[in-house]
């Protein structure tokens, strides 16, 4: 059965017919061919298909499309414009923070969550904030490096402290 | 100067916006949605396939059962890298849980979903076997009979046997005699050692898209192998090389798994038979059973002189390879050639076997066979210092391989720096000789929090003999296309090989493109795998390179009326020597040769192979080779290992990038330490599954991996050699961390992985003994 639901995804309000029992994730890439979020697990333990929900970050593979509506949805699509890279993202490659990146949009929108409520994380605050999202290649320290540099540059200093 | 530069991934800014291209985006016009049926009993014969009801479901375009194979139709059904043991849907038998009967294509997923359910299969169960040792006893069970046809490029690395058993493979090492060197040794010691099934979980899963029309095959898949996928379907689909086309975009992580036929031929044949390009994507369940590491039972015999050098060694070591063997016959050889390790040892018998079994069929993961080797040598060698009173480094460093000696596969060896990798890893712990545990004479304190330090080593073969081509594409802008078969998994492959062609070419990284793999357009690759693409891909890039520049110092020396002999290139430019004035660049070279573009074709093979009988030969081009220390706490009253530091080093020869290499060892490492501590598929009476999901099955995340991890390459100074190093960190792991338990608490664990439970029920042990 098809439901018509308003959403609200980077920004654009537009108004779709899906499926009731589609997730956000289903929808996001079949019906606006996002794909910057992706299935890794299906149960909402990798990380690998967080979006932000009013700023929060939400596995999109087990949230049903039509709760979200109301809500702000934001992908890593719409963080950024083509060729003016968001400051984290920007850390993420001064960093070198992924291998085959199938996670980096999970890590970079957590990030940015993690960011907006505590602009200054320890090394062990964003470990702790992080742990939902998972990296197979194991890029964790540069990950950790590239949020610690991208706290230091959203707050408008040129290098962290803590980096080595 | 572009080798060993730190560019970041050529690639970046599409992996950071999401905007990068799997597999897993690709759609074609009018494709269905392809779903499989699987077996929920371990080992049956298939009495009725009746897939009439799902025929008649609106929707559906294509179900694919056994009737669409045999004679009648023209198409076998049958593959296998080795043998064919594989078909593409369960002919006569089912032979695990999860092995596909049927599969459908249909307009979307609910109803290729529905439709499975409405296909009728009746099953008679006939008894399994899951265990590898148990396989092999004259009462087993047979999992294939009669004994599966092997494909004759495989008779001169694997023996065929005689059939009327379960095992699928034997490979034999003979080095001297075993018998007089353990009558000559003071002590001989055997030990028996086991890892488990794990699986890769690359994060993307499986991805097919197939399209077959006008007798020609088209598949866009996640593979590390699209030149062996392509022949395999060839095959399959009795059609020429040349009308397969394999085409394959940036892997969401492969680590092996993505390497050997897997969702190909049931997708193209749903494809051929609906007459539409069909997708299947796997989901993370049926990930768990497509295929996995093989779980091993290792016993080891090591004869040993009092002061410590090693004098024989014997070792049986069955790799069980599930119920298909995909490629574990050369997985157990290639473990079973490195069982030796990095010493030398006179005497050695080795027997190294791949067993069929019921359950998810074993193939290729990261290390190939050699970290279930790593795990039994290296914690061996620990229990037999201690047995010795000897402090476990000066013990290994006793035994050593050094330049100029022989190898177990009786070869000389060279370039070997296991002295100084040794070295690295003690004193990166600060390891004094009593941080072993029967060492220490400091009274034993009764804190429940205990801190150890471990050492482990690890040689490892990468494949030989293997063969890489590659092409130079010369514009006439003076740009570069690079074209080749190799794969980028996330190791960055496109970086390094746009950094090894800018430093053959004389040119900027940035006027390089190199391409997907795509068997129409790029030329021949054995395989992105075997730690082989960086040296292999790398060495026919440079050959290529020296053809491309005869061909350009040719047209320039025409075209400026001097002799080659007068030419240099410098900067993207040809100048005669001496007159730097008169010069030409690369793209007005082309210009004025009017073929458009020009060309250079390279082409590499490393030369190799070990006998049949004695395993005595060639086993690898160059033999990597890495050490490991760590620290780590054990929690006596939950079990739990708290990894404190973990210092990885590995020889490289020449480093191309440094920081891609860096995220290379950093990620071997917490691969290994999710083995070491908890990954383990875990297998129910009936051969079931009990935790195919990513929350019952855990990978490493930032909770599990330690605060400090400090891996470095060790570089050769001079060399030009370029080693691979996407494997070689992750063996010596798990036997690291089991040395650092000993030596925290006291326990000795002989089965992976080393998990809180099982360090709990072995310190109780331990007490119990103690207080009796």
């Amino acid at each position: 059965m098809k439901q018509i639901i308003k959403l609200k995804v980077n920004g654009s309000m537009e108004e779709k017919a899906v499926h009731t029992h589609h997730t956000l994730l289903e929808v996001l890439r079949s019906e606006y061919k996002l794909f910057g979020a992706r299935e890794g697990c299906g149960i909402g333990m990798c990380g690998a298909c967080t979006v932000l929900l009013d700023g929060q970050p939400m596995s999109s593979c087990i949230l049903l499309a039509a709760l979200a509506e109301g809500k702000e949805i934001t992908t890593i699509e719409g963080l950024s414009d083509p060729g003016k890279l968001h400051p984290i993202q920007q850390a993420f490659i001064d960093h070198n923070a992924f291998q085959c990146s199938y996670c980096t949009p999970g890590f970079i929108l957590s990030a940015k969550s993690l960011l907006a409520e505590n602009p200054a994380p320890t090394v062990e605050q964003i470990r702790t904030y992080l742990a939902g999202n998972l990296c197979r290649c194991g890029s964790y320290y540069k990950i950790q490096e590239a949020v610690l540099d991208a706290a230091a540059r959203l707050r408008g200093e040129k290098q962290n402290p803590q980096l080595p | 100067m572009s080798l060993g530069e730190a560019l970041p991934m050529l690639d970046a800014e599409e992996r950071v916006s999401g905007r990068i291209n799997y597999t897993l985006n690709i759609e074609a016009p009018a494709m269905l949605v392809g779903k499989i049926l699987r077996s929920p009993v371990p080992h049956a014969r298939i009495l009725r396939v009746d897939p009439s009801r799902a025929q008649k479901l609106a929707g559906v375009g294509a179900v694919l059962t056994r009737a669409d194979f045999g004679s009648h139709t023209g198409y076998s059904g049958k593959y296998g890298r080795i043998f064919r043991d594989q078909t593409v849907v369960a002919l006569d038998k089912v032979r695990f849980v999860g092995d596909p009967v049927a599969a459908v294509a249909a307009c979307d997923e609910d109803t290729a979903l529905e439709a499975l359910s409405l296909i009728d299969i009746d099953y008679e169960e006939i008894p399994p076997v899951f265990d590898e040792t148990e396989a092999l006893t004259p009462a087993a069970p047979l999992v294939h009979d009669p004994r599966p046809e092997q494909q004759p490029m495989f008779s001169k690395m694997i023996e065929d046997l005689a059939g009327g058993s379960n095992l699928c493979s034997h490979f034999k090492l003979r080095r001297g005699d075993v018998e007089e060197g353990f009558s000559q040794a003071d002590f001989v010691f055997q030990d028996t050692f086991r890892s488990p099934a794990v699986q890769h979980v690359p994060l993307e899963p499986h991805v097919t898209v197939a399209h077959y029309a006008r007798e020609k095959l088209t598949i866009w898949t996640c593979t590390q192998m699209p030149h062996a996928i392509r022949a395999q379907m060839a095959e399959l689909l009795n059609l020429p090389l040349a009308r397969v086309r394999v085409i394959v975009e940036t892997l969401g992580g492969g680590f092996g798994s993505k390497g050997s036929l897997r969702l190909e031929p049931i997708t193209a044949f749903l494809a051929l038979k609906a007459q539409s390009p069909v997708k299947i994507v796997l989901t993370r369940e049926e990930e768990f059973v497509t295929v996995c590491k093989h779980p091993a039972t290792i016993r080891i015999k090591t004869g040993v002189m009092k002061d410590g050098t090693l004098v024989a060694r014997q070792v049986s070591a069955n790799f069980n390879t599930g119920a298909y063997s995909d490629i574990g016959p050369v997985v157990a050889r290639n473990g079973g050639s490195a069982m030796s390790g990095p010493y030398r040892i006179p005497h050695v018998r080795i027997d190294s076997c791949a067993v069929w079994t019921n359950i998810v069929p074993a193939g290729a993961l990261r290390g190939f066979g050699v970290p279930q080797a790593v795990w039994a040598y290296e914690s061996q060698m620990d229990m037999i210092a201690e047995r010795l009173g000897l402090d476990p480094l000066e013990f290994r460093r006793k035994n050593l391989l050094r330049d100029r000696d022989l190898f177990a596969t009786g070869e000389e060896l060279s370039d070997i720096h296991f002295d100084e990798l040794l070295d690295r890893a003690a004193a990166s712990i600060d390891w004094s000789y009593d941080d072993a545990r029967w060492l220490n004479r400091t009274e034993p304190k009764q804190k429940t929090v205990r801190r150890g330090k471990g050492l482990a080593m690890v040689i490892k073969a990468t494949i030989t003999p293997s063969t890489s081509a590659a092409a130079l594409k010369l514009n006439e802008d003076g740009s570069l296309n690079v074209l080749t078969s190799s794969v980028e998994c996330g190791q960055g492959a496109k970086t390094v090989l746009a950094q090894i062609a800018a430093d053959a070419m004389h040119m900027p990284v940035r006027r390089i493109s190199v391409s997907e793999p795509d068997t129409d357009l790029t030329p021949y690759d054995q395989q992105t795998s075997s730690s082989r693409t960086t040296y292999s891909m790398g060495t026919a890039i440079r050959e290529a390179a020296s053809d491309l520049k005869r061909h350009i110092l040719d047209c320039a020396a025409e075209n400026l009326e001097v002799s080659v002999s007068d030419l240099i290139i410098e900067d993207s430019r040809v100048m005669v020597r001496g007159t730097p004035q008169r010069s030409l660049s690369y793209g007005e070279i082309t210009r004025l040769s009017n073929q458009g573009n020009l060309f250079g074709h390279g082409a590499f093979t490393t030369r190799g192979g070990l006998d049949l009988q004695t395993g005595q030969g060639i086993g690898s081009v160059h033999w990597h080779q890495g050490a490991i220390g760590c620290e780590v706490e054990v929690d006596i009253e939950t079990g739990k290992i708290k990894i404190l530091r973990l210092s990885p080093c590995v020889f490289a020869g020449r480093v191309v990038n440094p920081r891609l290499c860096e995220l290379q060892l950093e990620g071997c490492a917490i691969f290994g330490l999710g083995q070491a501590l908890f990954e383990e598929m875990a297998y129910g009476e009936h051969g079931q599954l009990l935790n195919a999901n990513l929350s019952d099955y855990n990978i490493p995340s930032f909770a599990d991996v330690p605060l400090k991890l400090d891996a470095s390459a060790l570089e050769h100074a001079g060399s030009e050699e370029l080693h691979g190093i996407g494997e070689t960190l992750l063996p010596p792991v798990m036997a690291a961390i089991g040395n650092a338990l000993y030596n925290a608490a006291g326990v000795r664990i002989q089965e992976l992985p080393l998990s809180a439970e099982r360090v709990l029920r072995e310190l109780s042990r331990a007490n119990m003994t103690r207080r009796e």
